[in-house]
């Protein structure tokens, strides 16, 4: 046996040296130093838990350089993966999801109470997602980025008077077949559905979603549909499909590298989404957290993340500015608000299991 | 040999952490469903009779078991004759060859998948290619041929090495002494190297038909979201649905269908005491 606490210690030890290479120096040059990050903030490392590509150029090395600490960045492909992570005890001091899982976090008592005098650029914040239904007075998130969904469509193939009349119908119009992408989520592709039959997207009514099934499952057995999730910004850069199921921002980006592609915004209604920043009841670092939120929003960061990744900016005078700019004939850019049939998804986990069950039988169905 | 026989105790308890707990938990998943507010779960096959009551599931499981078959055939099929050219070669060479195909799988699986989808695109390597000689582009992502020629290429490594294996350490006067008796080489190949490398052959089907049936990425990546196999629907149910008691359940389905389908590899294999494990 004593050969085996022998091992143990000699494990133990093995996994402190790696850990103490893990530890390094920031590299500050203005003022801020390592030394007093940690005075201040208790610590120098922030942990961010966000979307790929979601993020300016700049904005992490400035706010490191700024502030004299550390961004560890991981990175999530759909709110599920984030939240199954969250659960099995990972811990974060920034998240970044949309705004149903704000809803499920806040109702689990996952997330800490933001402490809004510490975020004064909340000031900034843009007209369009302010008093959001999931978080109204800012309680626990800041938004990051917002937008719809719609349709973006080669207007050299497709008529844009065909898309104005049918709507999403157009996605089960076999004259286009073959030339589809389509969002792979459960979520957006029944939103979809409830809109084209006239639904609300929160609808849970078992009639309606037996109906938006059958949508489904009649544009997956007639269209040869391919989903895709961001793998869609390429293939219709590159003009590979007709017509997309796509995030406003990603078809901004969409529209600004092909001049052939055109936005639809779907007049029988989409869904508003925003990401918004909230910090994780079990943040190690939630001063620092707070720090970031902040910087966020201040004009630059904002400006840097909004012209670099195409989304809608959360903030009022890069929205303004972009809006003129960069993206002035870019029809994607900024999100249609006050639209009556416009819906902010509701969190209803009996409804979404119920969904993701139907939504991998429409895609296995052949 | 008792004072060795303490030091396994440590490799022991890893197992039974690592392995032993995890299979027993899923066997719990399987078994159970959320309760109600007096029991936490409770018992019930009905996370089984889910799967086998739904004709899309079924065919979601029967198109994932003939893509791993085409796919363990094609191995077979292309990787014996690469192996056995490997293992006719002298000694330099071999160890050459055999560094090929070993190198790629050192670079991320993820990101191999990934460089195929820049070859196979629609404007991609091989369409420019043929576009030179004046061919129309050939749609090959998102389709059956992507997702097979992406598992071949991925799992073929696995099924040239056991192969290779069992051929390099054949016994080469056997081969003499059958043209002593006058066999030709056809003859010989038949009724001596094959079924020498037999054992090789077998635990190579077992290595790629193993991960071939569960993959999920592959398909995702080279099949679109519409190439739904049965690793896509266990991941939906523990990623997307959350439903981790339906997902173990078909976890469980597939380690038993694997399981059969190694018991039966292993019943074909005739000499057990020329098992081409070793590498």
């Amino acid at each position: 046996m004593k050969k085996g606490i022998a091992m143990t210690l000699a494990g133990v030890l093995l996994v402190a040296g790696l850990a103490g290479c893990g530890s390094s120096q920031s590299g500050a040059d203005n003022g801020a130093t390592a030394e007093s990050a940690i005075e201040k903030y208790g610590s120098d490392t922030l942990k961010l838990y966000n979307w790929g590509e979601y993020m300016g150029e700049n904005v992490i090395s400035n706010f490191e350089k700024e502030f004299g600490v550390k961004v560890i960045t991981e990175y999530f492909d759909s709110n599920e993966t984030m939240y199954t992570k969250l659960q099995a005890g990972d811990a974060y001091d920034v998240l970044v999801p949309s705004d149903y899982m704000i809803e499920r976090l806040i109702s689990e008592n996952m997330l800490q109470e933001l402490d809004l005098s510490l975020i004064p650029n909340l000031s900034n914040l843009a007209e369009g997602v302010k008093n959001l239904p999931y978080d109204p007075e800012n309680t626990y998130s800041v938004p990051y980025f917002w937008g719809n969904v719609g349709l973006v469509y080669n207007h050299n193939n497709v008529d844009p008077a065909v898309i104005e009349e049918q709507g999403y119908e157009i996605l089960r119009n076999t004259d286009y077949k073959g030339t589809i992408y389509v969002y792979d989520s459960e979520r957006d592709s029944f939103m979809m559905a409830f809109k084209a039959l006239g639904y609300s997207m929160n609808t849970d009514d078992p009639a309606q979603i037996e109906e938006a099934y059958q949508w489904l499952l009649d544009m997956n057995n007639t269209m040869e549909p391919v989903y895709v999730t961001d793998e869609v910004i390429d293939g219709m850069i590159n003009g590979t499909k007709d017509i997309a199921v796509v995030y406003s921002g990603d078809a901004t980006t969409i529209l600004s590298e092909n001049p052939d592609m055109s936005f639809w915004m779907p007049s029988e209604g989409t869904n508003l989404w925003s990401d918004a920043m909230v910090i994780p009841a079990n943040a190690p670092n939630p001063k620092l957290a707070h720090e970031f939120i902040n910087y966020i929003l201040t004009y630059e960061a904002s400006l840097d993340n909004s012209e670099y990744v195409g989304y809608a900016s959360s903030n009022q005078e890069v929205l303004d500015e972009l809006s003129t700019t960069t993206f002035a004939d870019n029809e994607a850019y900024l999100p249609r608000t006050g639209y009556e049939k416009d819906e902010v998804f509701v969190d209803n986990q009996v409804l979404k299991k119920q969904l993701s069950e139907l939504w991998i039988k429409v895609k296995a169905t052949k | 040999m008792r004072q060795f026989r303490s030091m396994i105790y440590p490799y022991v308890v890893w197992l039974a952490i690592m392995v032993v707990v995890p299979m027993l938990l899923i066997l719990l998943y399987a078994f159970t469903k959320e309760g109600n507010s007096v029991t936490t779960f409770r018992f019930t096959l009905e996370n089984f009779t889910r799967f086998f009551s739904d004709a899309v599931f079924l065919d979601v499981l029967k198109r994932s078991l003939i893509i791993a078959i085409v796919t363990t055939i094609l191995c077979v099929l292309l990787g014996y004759p690469i192996a056995y050219a490997i293992a006719s070669g002298p000694e330099k060479s071999r160890m050459f060859w055999i560094l090929m195909i070993t190198m790629p799988t050192w670079i991320n699986m993820l990101v191999r998948t990934y460089a195929w989808v820049g070859i196979l695109q629609d404007d991609g390597l091989l369409n420019k290619l043929f576009g030179l000689f004046g061919l129309e582009p050939v749609k090959m992502m998102y389709t059956t041929f992507a997702v097979v020629l992406g598992m071949v290429y991925n799992f073929i490594p696995f099924m040239i090495l056991q192969i290779h294996a069992s051929l390099a350490k054949m016994d080469k006067s056997l081969l003499e002494a059958a043209s002593d008796l006058g066999a030709n080489r056809w003859q010989s190949f038949l009724r001596v190297t094959l079924p020498l490398s037999l054992p090789g052959v077998l635990s190579g089907i077992t290595l790629v038909f193993l991960p071939a049936v569960s993959s999920f990425f592959i398909p995702k990546l080279l099949g679109g979201g519409q190439y739904v196999l049965i690793g896509n629907v266990i991941e939906t149910q523990f990623l997307t649905s959350g439903d981790w008691n339906f997902g173990s359940a078909i976890s469980l389905i597939m380690a038993i269908i694997i399981m059969l389908s190694m018991y039966f590899t292993r019943k074909v294999d005739t000499d057990p005491s020329a098992n081409g494990r070793s590498e």
